[in-house]
């Protein structure tokens, strides 16, 4: 059975009769015949059989990592925000902002590309820029370094405004469970003003199987 | 001769059945009536703003009225007030304001019926058009609750199964009491229940609230047309309340 979670940027892939970790693909270089059994993510009614909505397949993958009755779990995607919060093992509270939380992820990853810096050498900054949209908080780091600041700064001043309103979104939680290509980012986790937990990528393939689960088998 | 009568919001019995006595015609404003861009509503009325009163505004831009009832009491809200003084502007024909503050209760068979949610709301909004009691109906045991008033985009309705109880000003607006508070607040804590607001409504503080009051209540609001992202959290919420949509087997 072929699972897909398939991301604006990265598809995660997962065949469950195979023993590999799943496997992480850029979705510009996915083959455009691949089609899965089961998949979420913003192209799975299209390259899927069976397809769930994210939030479904986010609550679910939490649930099974999460072995506690009350937390809160962020998603973080090239290009959106969600969550859910959980209260006595039910999900009492969530959220998906695909508009003011968007692109965050992508314009991270784009800009370490394009200034060529690495996250994981950059020290949190005493402030950050207040942004609630990565494309608009752009221009937040463009006005810094024309005004002297080093681009490595900027840019690290940005990411922390991308973890405070990431943070506010998901109501300020105390301790966060992270889900997404950026539990990879060192400057990212460190940015947030509360306790992180990161459960790395794979998050909504483990709801993928647990929806397995419920499926009935002929 | 027939006359053409706009009507916004729910105005009060007596002008109902005036209306109706006159055998003239309803024109319900809050509705889309016209195939038009909402947009050219901006001339006369904020982009950010209510998306039923820029309906409002957009159908009166384009359709041929009589005279309009706008009511803009407790019943309704102060963005219809403020709508009206542009439509008297706006139009050549009488505007007149109501205050809707009816009290006696006809019931609301229809929100505890067992008719698809948006068949429900087609049925109660077009009520409003009469003044005679409801045929008896069948309540159903609901398996979660809609609180709110009748979306812009119905289409987001179609989500809820067939057994979705209605709640809030729509219940209100059956009832024919819509400035009845103590209705609009009324909700089922046993059921899972989407709390709905249009965007930029006053009314989405009132949501927001019983949403956090309700043990399994999520509040959501939705502007012009529900987006992919209001009909994932309405969908998640549904299925991760046990409601599960169409899970298939896969072979």
């Amino acid at each position: 059975m072929l699972l897909a979670d398939f991301g604006t940027s990265y598809c995660k892939i997962l065949d469950t009769e195979d023993r590999r970790p799943a496997r992480i693909v850029a979705t510009r270089e996915l083959d455009r015949s691949f089609c899965a059994d089961l998949a979420t993510g913003h192209n799975a009614a299209r390259r899927s059989r069976k397809s769930i909505n994210e939030l479904t397949a986010l609550a679910r993958g939490g649930q099974q990592l999460v072995n506690r009755p009350d937390f809160v779990l962020l998603d973080c995607g090239s290009r959106d925000i969600k969550f859910v919060r959980f209260h006595e093992g039910k999900v009492v509270d969530m959220g998906w902002n695909a508009e003011c939380g968007a692109s965050m992820g992508f314009t991270i990853e784009l800009l370490s590309a394009y200034y060529r810096l690495d996250y994981a050498t950059m020290p949190v900054p005493a402030t950050g820029f207040s942004i609630t949209c990565g494309v608009l908080g752009m221009s937040h780091i463009f006005d810094a370094v024309v005004s002297g600041a080093s681009e490595t700064e900027a840019v690290a001043k940005f990411v922390r405004g991308i973890a405070h309103n990431a943070h506010r979104f998901a109501n300020e939680p105390e301790e966060l469970y992270l889900s997404g290509g950026l539990c990879d980012n060192p400057l990212f986790i460190a940015s947030f003003p509360c306790r992180i937990i990161p459960l790395g990528r794979c998050v909504l393939l483990e709801g993928l199987q647990a929806t397995l689960g419920k499926v009935p088998s002929r | 001769m027939n006359q053409r009568i706009g009507i916004v919001g729910v105005p009060p019995l007596a002008v109902i059945e005036e209306i109706t006595r006159a055998g003239d015609t309803f024109i319900d404003l809050d509705e889309p009536q016209v195939q038009a861009s909402l947009d050219q509503s901006a001339s006369r009325i904020p982009r950010v703003y209510c998306a039923i009163l820029r309906t409002v505004v957009l159908n009166c831009m384009h359709l041929s009225l009589d005279r309009v009832y706008v009511d803009v009491g407790p019943g309704k809200c102060d963005c219809a007030l403020h709508t009206a003084e542009v439509l008297d502007d706006m139009l050549s024909v009488p505007v007149i304001r109501t205050r809707n503050q009816d009290v006696h209760a006809f019931g609301y068979p229809l929100c505890t019926s067992r008719l698809p949610l948006l068949e429900k709301f087609r049925l109660i909004t077009k009520g409003v058009q009469s003044a005679q009691p409801y045929p008896v109906r069948v309540r159903c045991e609901p398996q979660c609750g809609f609180w709110g008033v009748p979306p812009r985009d119905f289409s987001l309705l179609t989500l809820f199964p067939d057994t979705t109880h209605i709640f809030g000003w729509t219940r209100c607006m059956e009832n024919k009491t819509p400035a009845s508070l103590d209705l609009e607040r009324v909700f089922d804590p046993d059921i899972p229940t989407v709390f709905f607001s249009q965007s930029f409504c006053a009314k989405a503080a009132l949501a927001k609230h019983l949403a956090a009051k309700h043990p399994r209540g999520i509040a959501i609001d939705c502007d012009v047309t529900a987006g992919s992202s209001t009909r994932a959290k309405i969908e998640a919420f549904l299925e991760l309340s046990g409601i599960e949509s169409d899970l298939r087997s896969i072979d």
